[in-house]
C-alpha cells in the first residue's frame, strides 16, 4: 500500500506537470498570435466598475446565454456545476501528489458546507448535458454545430461528474475516506449513489481498486479535457470572459475608423489574417457555435452563403492556418482571406445586411461586424472586388453626392411649395432637418419628408433644411466598404455643418441618423441628433402634437435595424404609434424588438442585386402577412421600400407607412 | 490629306447600324479617304450599307490565321499595321464592350492618344467631346499626337446618308502574331433581339406584365418600333425576365430617344437607369404612379389593351408609309 502510494504521488506529479505543461504551451501560442496581429482594434479599456458588473450579470448572471430559455438554463447548470467541483477536483489532484494534506482537517464545516453544494450543482450538470445530447440527437436544429467535438467535449464532462459522484460515494466508506471527516452528514447525491451501488458490500480490497480507478479517470479526464480545450470550441471557456469583459458597452458602436492619411500605409481593411486586430482574435477564441447568430441572421435563413457563426470559424480556422508565418511575422507569407476556393468567399463578405442581429443575440459578445466590414474595407479598397453593379452607386454618390445620379442642386426640390426657409437664409433655427438621399430623391421618401415638414410645423418647431448644401452622409460607401468615398462625404457634410453649428439635427432615416450620431464624432463633429420619432415621442408628451380622431387602424411596426439593434430606439416609435391609435396595445411580428428581422436594405445591400437563395423581405413580409395587420409602420426609407416591395410581389395591398407619415394623417 | 478610318463592328446579322452614326461622325472631318476597316465578316455584304454613309475604302484586315477572329491581340496588332499603311490620322470606333478593347490595344501598340466614350470629334483641331455628371457637363480635349483614336458612344451623332462608290480591299499584315488571349465563348445574356445600351427606342415591362409569356406582347410592339425589350426589377425579380434584360440602378443605365415604361411604377432604382431618356411614354392603369411624374406622355390604362392596340396602330402605319 504505501508503495502504490509513493508510486502514485510520483505519477500524479508527472500527469499533473506534465498536462499543466502542454496546456501552457498551447495556449501561449494563442496569446502570441494575439500580440502579433497587426490590425487595430479600439478597444479602450475604460470605465472598470461597468466591465465588472458585466461579469456578474453576463457571465455568473448568464443573463445573455438564457436569451434562448431552455439551452440557456442548461448551459447555466452545466456552468455552475462544472465550476462548482474545479476545488474538489484540486484537492484530490494535490491529495494524489501529497496524501497527508486534507482541507476537510483544517476547516471540517466549510469544507463540509462547501461539498453540500457542490454535490447537488454537480448532479444538476448531467440534466445540462443531457438536454445538450437530446438536442444534438434529437432535436438537431440546423445552425447547431453537431460535428464530434461537442460530443466529445459533452462525454469529457459526464465523465468528470459521475466520477466526482463516486469518487464521494466511495470517500463515504471508513477504509477509504478515513474516519476523520463525516462524508455522510454533507453528500446527499452521492449518498444515493453509494445506497444504489451498495458500496459498504464491497470488500475492502475490491473498494479500494474500483476506488483508486475511479480516481484515475476522474483526474486523466480532467486533465485530458485541459490539454483539449486550447485545440477545441471550448477555448470558449478561457476566452469567453475576457472577452465579455472588453464588450462595447454601449450599443450604439461606430464602425471602425480607417486613418487614410498614414504615409506608408501597406494596406488598408482585413485582407489577411494577420490584419485582424487582438480583439476580434479574441472574439473567434470566444465563439464556441452554440448558433445563435445564425439562426438570427437574415442572409443565413434565405440560403446565402453567409452564416456568421461559420464567419467566426473559417476565420479562425484560417488562423491558426497561418499562426506559423504570423508568430514568426513573416507576413508576406500570410495568404488573402478571401482566395481561391478560401472558405470565406466574396458572396460570404456581400451577402451582409449589416443588421447587427448576430453581434446582438451574441452571449460573449463577439464582434462579427468587425471582421465582416473590415473585410468589404480592404476587397473595395485594395482589390477593387465589390458587387460590380454597386460601381454606379459609388460613381454617383462622388459626383452627385446621392446613390441614383441626381442632380445634388435638385437636393432641395422636395420641399417646393412648403416654405421650408433653407439654412442659409434662416442661420438659427431650434433644430436643422437633415433630409438625406431617399428623403430628397425617392419619390415615396420626398412624401416623408413633406410629411415631416407639416408635422413640424403644426408643432410650431422652428426648422430649416440644409437644400444644395447637404451632403449624402456617408453609410451607404461606409458599409459597402468604400472608406474613403464615405470620409469624403463626412468631410465635406463637417465643413457645412461647422459653419453653422445647428443646435439640434433631426433626421428622418436612421441611417442618416446612426452616421451622425455615432460616426461624426470619429471626425470630431459632435451635434445632438434626433430620429423623427424621437421628437414625435417629445413633441407628443410636450403637448404640441394632438391627435385629431380617436384612433387609426390596428397598426403594427416593422423595428429598423439602425434604430433598434444599432440605436436601442425600440421604444420611442411604439410610444408614438400607442398615442396614435388611442392607447390601444400595438401588435407585435413574429419577430420583433431586438429580434426584429431586417428588411434586407442596410449594409449597402439596398443597391445590389439578392441573386443568392429567397429575397429578405420576402421573408419579412411573410410575418406581416401572419400578424392580419392591416397598416404597418416603419421609420425607414429603405424598409419601406423593400417591405412595399414584398407586399407586391404577393399581391397584397396591406398599406406601409412611415410614422411621420401616420402622425401628420392623424394630427391637425 | 489626312486619311480617317472608322472601324466597323459587325455582329451575326450583319454590321450594326449604331456604326452608322460613327461613319457620318468621320465624313464631317475635313480630310482625304474615309476608310472602314473590317476585322471579321463579309466586306463585299457590307459593302452597300456602307456605301450609303459615304465609306470611300472598305479593307478587310486580317491574317491568315484561321483563329484570328478569336485573338483580340492579333487582330490589334493587324489594325495597327492598317492604321501605319494607309497612313490613317484619325480612327473612330464604336464605345461598345469590343471597340473600347480593340481601340485601346491599337492605341498602345501605335503609342497614339485615346479617349473612349466620346460623344463627338473634331479632328481638324484634335479635340473630342466627352459628357459629364449624367449629361449635364460637356468636357472638350484636346489631344496631342498622331493618329488620334477615339471610341464614340453609340447614337451620340444621328447617321446621315451620303452615298459614295467603295472599293474593297484586303489588308494582311506581315505578321500580327497569335498573343496570349484567346476568345473561348461567347455567353449572350437573355437580353433579347436587340442591345439595350445601344437601342434608339426601348420598351419596357414592369411587375404588371405577370408572367414572362406576356413580354411576347411588348416584343411584337418592339418588332414594329425597331425597339429593345427591357424590363423593371421588380419583373426581374418576380422571374417574369432574365436580369440581362433589367433597365435601372443595378442593372443597364439607358439614354434610348424614345422610353416607353409599360406597367412600371417608376420606382426610384428604376428611374435612375433610364432618367437620360430623351422622351419617356408611360402606360399604367394607376393615375398615381410615379412613372407619370416623370414622363413626356401618360397613357393610363391596362398596359394589356394599350399595348396591342398601339402596334397595331405602328404596324398599319409603317405598311401605308
Amino acid at each position: 500500500m504505501a508503495a502504490y502510494l509513493i508510486i502514485k504521488s510520483v505519477l500524479m506529479a508527472t500527469a499533473i506537470i506534465g498536462a499543466f505543461s502542454l496546456f501552457f504551451v498551447r495556449a501561449k501560442r494563442l496569446v502570441l498570435l494575439m500580440k502579433n496581429v497587426q490590425g487595430r482594434s479600439g478597444v479602450v479599456v475604460d470605465r472598470l466598475a461597468d466591465r465588472v458588473r458585466a461579469l456578474l450579470t453576463d457571465v455568473l448572471g448568464q443573463s445573455n446565454v438564457r436569451r434562448k430559455m431552455l439551452p440557456g438554463l442548461a448551459h447555466t447548470l452545466i456552468f455552475f456545476g462544472f465550476l462548482a467541483i474545479q476545488p474538489h477536483s484540486l484537492e484530490l489532484m494535490v491529495r494524489g501528489v501529497l496524501p497527508g494534506v486534507h482541507v476537510a482537517d483544517l476547516a471540517p464545516g466549510f469544507y463540509g458546507g462547501y461539498l453540500f453544494i457542490a454535490d447537488i450543482l454537480a448532479f444538476l450538470v448531467l440534466f445540462g448535458l443531457g438536454y445538450g445530447l437530446y438536442r444534438r440527437l434529437v432535436t438537431r436544429p440546423a445552425y447547431l454545430t453537431n460535428g464530434l467535438d461537442a460530443r466529445l467535449i459533452i462525454a469529457f464532462i459526464a465523465v468528470i461528474i459521475v466520477t466526482f459522484h463516486l469518487i464521494n460515494a466511495f470517500l463515504m466508506l471508513p477504509p477509504i475516506g478515513g474516519a476523520g471527516f463525516d462524508y455522510g452528514r454533507f453528500l446527499t447525491v452521492s449518498k444515493a449513489f453509494n445506497e444504489i451501488l451498495g458500496l459498504e458490500n464491497l470488500s475492502p480490497a475490491a473498494g479500494r481498486v474500483t476506488y483508486e480507478t475511479t480516481y484515475w479517470i476522474h483526474i486523466l479526464t480532467i486533465l485530458g479535457f485541459l490539454i483539449y480545450i486550447p485545440g477545441s470550441k471550448h477555448l470558449h471557456m478561457l476566452a469567453a470572459v475576457p472577452n465579455v469583459f472588453l464588450k462595447p458597452l454601449e450599443r450604439p458602436k461606430p464602425m471602425i475608423k480607417t486613418d487614410l492619411e498614414t504615409e506608408g500605409a501597406q494596406t488598408y481593411g482585413l485582407g489577411r489574417v494577420s490584419d485582424l486586430s487582438w480583439k476580434s482574435v479574441l472574439d473567434l477564441y470566444a465563439c464556441t457555435e452554440c448558433g445563435r447568430c445564425e439562426e438570427q441572421c437574415p442572409a443565413a435563413m434565405t440560403g446565402k452563403p453567409l452564416s456568421p457563426k461559420r464567419l467566426i470559424h473559417d476565420a479562425k480556422a484560417d488562423l491558426l492556418l497561418q499562426s506559423a508565418a504570423i508568430i514568426g511575422r513573416s507576413f508576406e507569407a500570410v495568404t488573402p482571406l478571401v482566395r481561391e476556393n478560401s472558405a470565406i468567399s466574396g458572396d460570404v463578405i456581400w451577402s451582409c445586411t449589416s443588421c447587427r442581429a448576430c453581434e446582438d443575440i451574441c452571449p460573449v459578445d463577439i464582434q462579427h461586424l468587425d471582421i465582416l466590414l473590415e473585410s468589404r474595407k480592404h476587397q473595395v479598397l485594395m482589390e477593387a472586388s465589390f458587387p460590380p453593379e454597386m460601381q454606379d452607386a459609388f460613381t454617383n454618390l462622388e459626383n452627385q453626392s446621392n446613390p441614383w445620379g441626381f442632380g445634388s442642386d435638385t437636393r432641395g426640390d422636395w420641399a417646393e411649395g412648403l416654405e421650408v426657409p433653407r439654412l442659409c437664409d434662416r442661420p438659427e433655427p431650434e433644430l436643422l432637418f437633415y433630409v438625406g438621399c431617399a428623403g430628397s430623391f425617392d419619390d415615396r421618401g420626398k412624401k416623408i419628408s413633406r410629411a415631416m415638414a407639416r408635422v413640424l410645423k403644426k408643432a410650431g418647431v422652428d426648422f430649416a433644411i440644409l437644400g444644395e448644401e447637404e451632403r449624402c452622409n456617408g453609410d451607404l460607401a461606409r458599409r459597402s466598404g468604400n472608406e474613403y468615398l464615405a470620409q469624403m462625404m463626412i468631410q465635406e457634410n463637417a465643413a457645412v455643418l461647422n459653419r453653422y453649428r445647428p443646435k439640434k439635427i433631426l433626421t428622418g432615416c436612421p441611417h442618416c441618423y446612426n452616421t451622425l450620431k455615432n460616426e461624426y464624432p470619429q471626425f470630431g463633429i459632435r451635434f445632438e441628433v434626433l430620429h423623427s420619432t424621437e421628437l414625435l415621442q417629445q413633441l407628443f408628451r410636450e403637448g404640441r402634437l394632438k391627435t385629431r380622431f380617436g384612433g387609426l387602424e390596428q397598426i403594427i411596426f416593422h423595428d429598423s435595424c439602425y434604430l433598434g439593434r444599432w440605436n436601442g430606439l425600440y421604444e420611442a416609435p411604439r410610444e408614438v404609434l400607442r398615442a396614435l391609435s388611442g392607447g390601444r396595445a400595438l401588435l407585435e411580428l413574429r419577430r420583433s424588438g431586438d429580434k426584429g428581422l431586417c428588411c434586407g436594405a442596410g449594409g449597402g445591400r439596398m443597391f445590389m442585386e439578392e441573386k443568392i437563395g429567397r429575397r429578405i423581405n420576402a421573408e419579412r413580409v411573410d410575418d406581416i402577412l401572419a400578424s392580419g395587420a392591416g397598416m404597418t409602420a416603419a421609420a425607414c426609407p429603405f424598409c419601406i421600400t423593400m417591405l412595399r416591395d414584398g407586399l407586391a410581389d404577393r399581391g397584397s395591398d396591406i398599406d406601409i407607412m412611415d410614422i411621420v407619415e401616420l402622425v401628420d394623417r392623424a394630427t391637425g | 490629306m489626312a486619311n480617317i478610318g472608322v472601324l466597323i463592328e459587325s455582329g451575326e446579322e450583319g454590321i450594326k447600324e449604331t456604326n452608322f452614326g460613327i461613319i457620318t461622325a468621320a465624313r464631317r472631318q475635313p480630310g482625304g479617304v474615309l476608310f472602314a476597316f473590317l476585322l471579321t465578316g463579309d466586306a463585299s455584304a457590307a459593302k452597300a450599307a456602307l456605301e450609303t454613309y459615304g465609306v470611300q475604302k472598305i479593307v478587310t484586315v486580317m491574317t491568315a490565321a484561321p483563329d484570328f477572329g478569336l485573338r483580340p491581340e492579333s487582330q490589334a496588332a493587324a489594325l495597327a499595321a492598317a492604321v501605319k499603311h494607309f497612313e490613317i490620322k484619325g480612327l473612330l470606333g464604336l464605345a461598345s464592350p469590343r471597340g473600347r478593347d480593340t481601340l485601346a490595344r491599337v492605341a498602345a501598340l501605335l503609342d497614339a492618344p485615346l479617349v473612349q466614350d466620346c460623344m463627338n470629334v473634331n479632328l481638324e483641331d484634335g479635340t473630342v467631346v466627352k459628357s459629364h455628371f449624367s449629361g449635364r457637363t460637356t468636357a472638350t480635349l484636346r489631344l496631342k499626337g498622331t493618329p488620334l483614336l477615339c471610341s464614340l458612344r453609340p447614337n451620340s451623332v444621328e447617321p446621315v446618308p451620303a452615298p459614295a462608290t467603295a472599293t474593297v480591299e484586303k489588308f494582311q499584315p506581315p505578321s500580327a502574331g497569335s498573343g496570349r488571349i484567346l476568345v473561348k465563348e461567347v455567353k449572350k445574356s437573355g437580353g433579347g433581339a436587340m442591345d439595350l445600351a445601344e437601342a434608339n427606342i426601348i420598351i419596357t415591362g414592369g411587375r404588371a406584365i405577370g408572367a414572362s409569356e406576356n413580354y411576347k406582347m411588348l416584343r411584337e410592339c418592339a418588332e414594329v418600333l425597331g425597339a429593345a425589350v427591357g424590363a423593371s426589377r421588380a419583373a426581374v425579380d418576380a422571374g417574369y425576365a432574365p436580369h440581362g434584360m433589367q433597365v435601372g440602378q443595378t442593372g443597364k443605365t439607358v439614354s434610348p430617344k424614345l422610353y416607353i415604361a409599360c406597367g412600371v411604377s417608376g420606382a426610384v432604382q428604376h428611374f435612375a437607369g433610364m432618367k437620360t431618356s430623351k422622351v419617356i411614354v408611360a402606360i399604367n392603369s394607376d393615375k398615381d404612379a410615379p412613372i407619370f411624374g416623370k414622363s413626356n406622355y401618360g397613357i393610363i390604362g391596362d398596359l394589356f389593351e394599350v399595348v396591342p392596340v398601339l402596334t397595331d396602330v405602328l404596324r398599319k402605319q409603317r405598311q401605308q408609309g
